[in-house]
């Protein structure tokens, strides 16, 4: 049987950047194929490319056994292929329907929209994955989550022949990667092929019948779903074996005391519930927050920060209280945050990494007149060196580098500071596994020469390996807490779940 | 009465909001200080110099919503007038001839910017702030006094009545009414939405990002010469420089309907109706014996003022999110 699709050879360069040197692979009518590899490896360019978005520099492409003609800009819905995008295309002034029909409006006889069959449409796609969300709502109001399942939607409303989803599960709770899996098993054993592209290892084991691995603009190798184990795919992304990543915490020693508490927050209202939120972080203690999604763990990051003020309560930092109304007054208490989304609120994107590195002591240091450029660039080599930034080069453009080793410059740029606590808001959105060890190293280290983390995650898998206890939150209240033997991945997705019977308990 | 509270909600949250309160109080002041504000008079007269105000207001509206912005509409509306009045002569024909430059020299002004801001990503400001000085100096050269020749039967269907009832102006601006009907039915008019509010996401939904703002600054166009049209009936004269106000008017006038400068939101019905604000406004200025340097001013502070508004409601919208 020939392939529903095969690649050869593809290559794409950006500028002088080469994204993709050598890709290759073949996808069989009602499959489902993983596409994994670290940051950069080019998985999303070469997902853009099969679906027509942009041309490569070479290589072929074969839809059905039939060769396309990849320098015209082939049109990808002529050959029904949708592509989840991994950075939403999704216009937020615009309502459901109108996003779902974006760019292929059906137009009746004199050429104007036919606006029911479009909400009928958009109905029809969403049914499955969102059944309580009007179409008729505009998609800024959604959350991220919401967003992504329209983005889902948009892609399924195409009835295509090939689906390929780039990260759909980066912003879904537990739930709906659930949905979405009985979705994709479905669309499957109706014909449908599917190009499944994620980080998240167990789940490209759950899904996947076949992987194909990317490192470096190149397809690597192919694992059939028989020989799929983590270990072996961890090689292939990597290059690297024998390493035990991901598992970095080093169990606490009996008789450690972590006594003085760094941290406290007293009764601080998260606006949307009538309790507030108390909790206490110790020296050197590595504290998770998490349960479902949005349920307030960013915003009491934001709080801490200084992005949103408390409307009530008391945070107090090593026992005097302290007020907290503008990112400064965070930043004089040594309290950082690292934030969710680097590209917006975490970095200068078109400047260099000593640059970033650098800026936030700007308001801090007390110079005469000049700033002491000498000492601060041997201050950014040796952060450079304490985060291992690939390329270790201060002078590359941060917009050039991957997203893993950009969030390496949003840390590095508080450790010259030496952080008294630091705040993470879901720092490994769309890191690869070994940049996401060499970040959880970073974050031990810092631990353990004393300062106090606050750890938002949306994976339980790094939760549990780097906390010291997990707080579940649930409506903007702390249900649970889980510690010592009991923490878990089972736990806590436990916790998570039944985060709403024990609230209303 | 569950949806009639949703109902409400939905005016107060829309960015027309400010406008409505706006226009009703505009309506009582005038109804005070204008006399005879309600009679049939006055409100053709009103209606007769608020018909270009709306129609350029929806133009400047149009390149509003796909992310642009047009400084050259005035300068563009003035050369219109200069060409017609160079080429209009008594025959139907020559009329004709001069409606058809008309249309065609304001979609040729519009390509031209359209051009440079999407093809060549040339911001939107310089680009028509020069082109307008292109125009301005055009018709200088054309007419560097007022004047030409409008033929009499020409600017006269402008002030008449249809069936001796219906001022011409009202069907104009049913006609425009209809030109809107089928422009928001068009795939168009969404991918302009789109483009303006987020250009990446467009992009990959496949839409052609280029020919959209293209095609927005052609509708521009169409209106900026029914405009030029109106006007030259109006004042039945070519003049350079009878345009320049209705740039910052448009502006104006498109902020206060809601028309967002970042693009991707607003209506041209909110501009049409900031078109008719403004109007109201400038009338108050001139029963209150305000001198038109005053008016100026006053036109300046009132963009700001809207600006400011505008800025308020989002920043209310951002809290809430």
């Amino acid at each position: 049987m020939t392939p529903v699709l095969e690649a050869k050879q593809v290559r794409k360069k950006f500028g002088g950047v080469v994204a993709l040197a050598d890709a290759s692979m073949t996808l069989e009518k009602g499959e489902v194929c993983g596409l994994v590899g670290a940051n950069g490896s080019g998985k999303t360019t070469f997902a853009r490319i099969i679906s027509g978005l942009i041309k490569p520099d070479g290589g072929e492409l074969y839809i059905n056994g039939s060769k396309v003609d990849l320098q015209l800009g082939f049109e990808a819905e002529q050959f029904s292929i949708a592509l989840v995008h991994q950075n939403l295309s999704l216009v937020p002034e615009m309502t459901i329907w109108e996003n779902i029909n974006l760019g292929r409006e059906d137009t009746g006889r004199l050429g104007f929209v036919q606006i029911d069959k479009a909400v009928n449409k958009a109905h029809e796609a969403l049914k499955e994955l969102a059944p309580h969300l009007s179409v008729y709502e505009r998609v800024k109001n959604l959350s991220p989550s919401q967003k992504q399942l329209v983005e889902v939607a948009k892609a399924l409303s195409k009835h295509p022949q090939i689906l390929i989803l780039d990260e759909p599960t980066a912003s879904l709770s537990f739930d709906q990667v659930k949905r979405l899996f009985e979705i994709i098993n479905k669309l499957k054993k109706q014909g449908t092929s599917i190009i499944f592209i994620s980080h998240r290892l167990p789940e490209v084991t759950e899904i996947c019948d076949r992987l194909v691995v990317f490192r470096d603009g190149c397809s690597v190798g192919v694992i059939e779903r028989e020989k799929i184990n983590q270990e072996e795919v961890v090689f292939l992304i990597t290059g690297k074996r024998g390493e035990e990543i991901g598992k970095v915490k080093a169990k606490p020693e009996s008789g450690e005391t972590k006594a003085d508490t760094v941290l406290e927050m007293e009764d601080v209202s998260l606006g949307d519930s009538k309790e507030g939120i108390n909790l206490q972080l110790k020296r050197g203690e590595i504290v998770g927050l998490g349960g479902l999604q949005g349920q307030g763990q960013g915003k009491i990051l934001l709080i801490l920060g200084g992005l949103l003020s408390p409307t009530t309560g008391n945070i107090k930092i090593e026992g005097k209280s302290v007020v907290i109304r503008h990112p400064r007054d965070a930043i004089r208490e040594g309290m950082f945050l690292v934030p969710g989304d680097r590209e917006r609120e975490g970095l200068f994107l078109p400047h260099t990494v000593f640059f970033n590195l650098i800026y936030p002591q700007f308001s801090q240091r007390e110079t005469k007149f000049f700033l002491p450029w000498k000492e601060l660039e041997s201050e950014a080599n040796r952060i450079i060196d304490m985060v291992a930034l690939v390329p270790p080069d201060k002078n590359m453009i941060v917009s050039n580098l991957s997203g893993g080793n950009q969030q390496k410059v949003v840390i590095g740029k508080w450790l010259a500071m030496s952080p008294r606590i630091l705040l993470l808001n879901d720092p490994t959105k769309g890191v690869d596994v070994e940049t996401r060890a060499n970040f959880y190293q970073i974050v031990q280290d810092l631990a353990q020469k004393g300062a106090s983390v606050l750890f938002y995650s949306t994976d339980t898998d790094e939760l549990v390996a780097n906390c010291d206890r997990v707080l579940i939150l649930f409506e903007g209240k702390i249900t649970q807490e889980i510690c010592g033997e009991e923490l878990c991945k089972e736990r806590l997705l436990e916790a998570s779940l039944r985060g709403g019977d024990i609230a209303e308990n | 009465m569950l949806k009639i509270n949703r109902y409400f909600k939905e005016i107060y949250s829309s960015t027309a909001f400010p406008g409505i309160i706006i226009f009703l109080m505009l309506i009582a002041i005038n109804a005070v200080i204008q006399p005879g504000f309600f009679t049939y008079y006055s409100f053709k007269l009103n209606l007769l110099s608020f018909t270009p105000l709306i129609l350029v207001s929806i133009a400047q509206a149009l390149v509003m919503l796909v992310g642009a912005l047009d400084l050259s509409i005035g300068a563009s509306i003035s050369l219109l007038t200069v060409f017609m009045a160079s080429v209009m002569g008594d025959s139907p024909l020559s009329i004709a001839l001069a409606l058809i430059l008309a249309l065609g020299a304001a979609l040729a002004m519009s390509l031209f910017n359209g051009f440079f801001i999407s093809y060549l990503k040339l911001p939107p400001f310089l680009v028509t702030y020069a082109s307008s000085a292109i125009w301005f100096g055009i018709a200088l050269y054309i007419m560097p006094t007022p004047g030409g020749y409008i033929p009499k039967p020409f600017y006269k269907f402008y002030r008449s009545d249809f069936l001796g009832i219906i001022p011409i102006p009202v069907l104009i601006l049913i006609g425009v009414g209809v030109i809107y009907f089928i422009l928001s039915r068009l795939k168009v008019y969404k991918h302009m939405y789109a483009v303006g509010g987020k250009e990446e996401a467009a992009w990959a939904s496949g839409i052609k990002i280029h020919a959209t703002r293209i095609k927005a600054f052609l509708w521009s166009g169409v209106f900026i010469a029914l405009a030029a049209i109106c006007l030259v009936s109006q004042t039945a004269t070519g003049d350079a420089r009878c345009g320049l106000s209705y740039t910052l008017d448009s502006v104006a006038a498109a902020v206060i309907g809601g028309v967002s400068f970042s693009g991707g939101k607003g209506s041209l019905a909110g501009a049409a109706v900031g078109g008719v604000i403004l109007g109201l406004l400038i009338n108050i200025l001139y029963f209150a014996n305000v001198t038109s340097f005053y008016q100026t001013f006053m036109k300046g502070i009132i963009v700001i003022g809207a600006l400011v508004v505008g800025s308020v409601t989002r920043m209310k919208e951002q809290t809430i999110s």
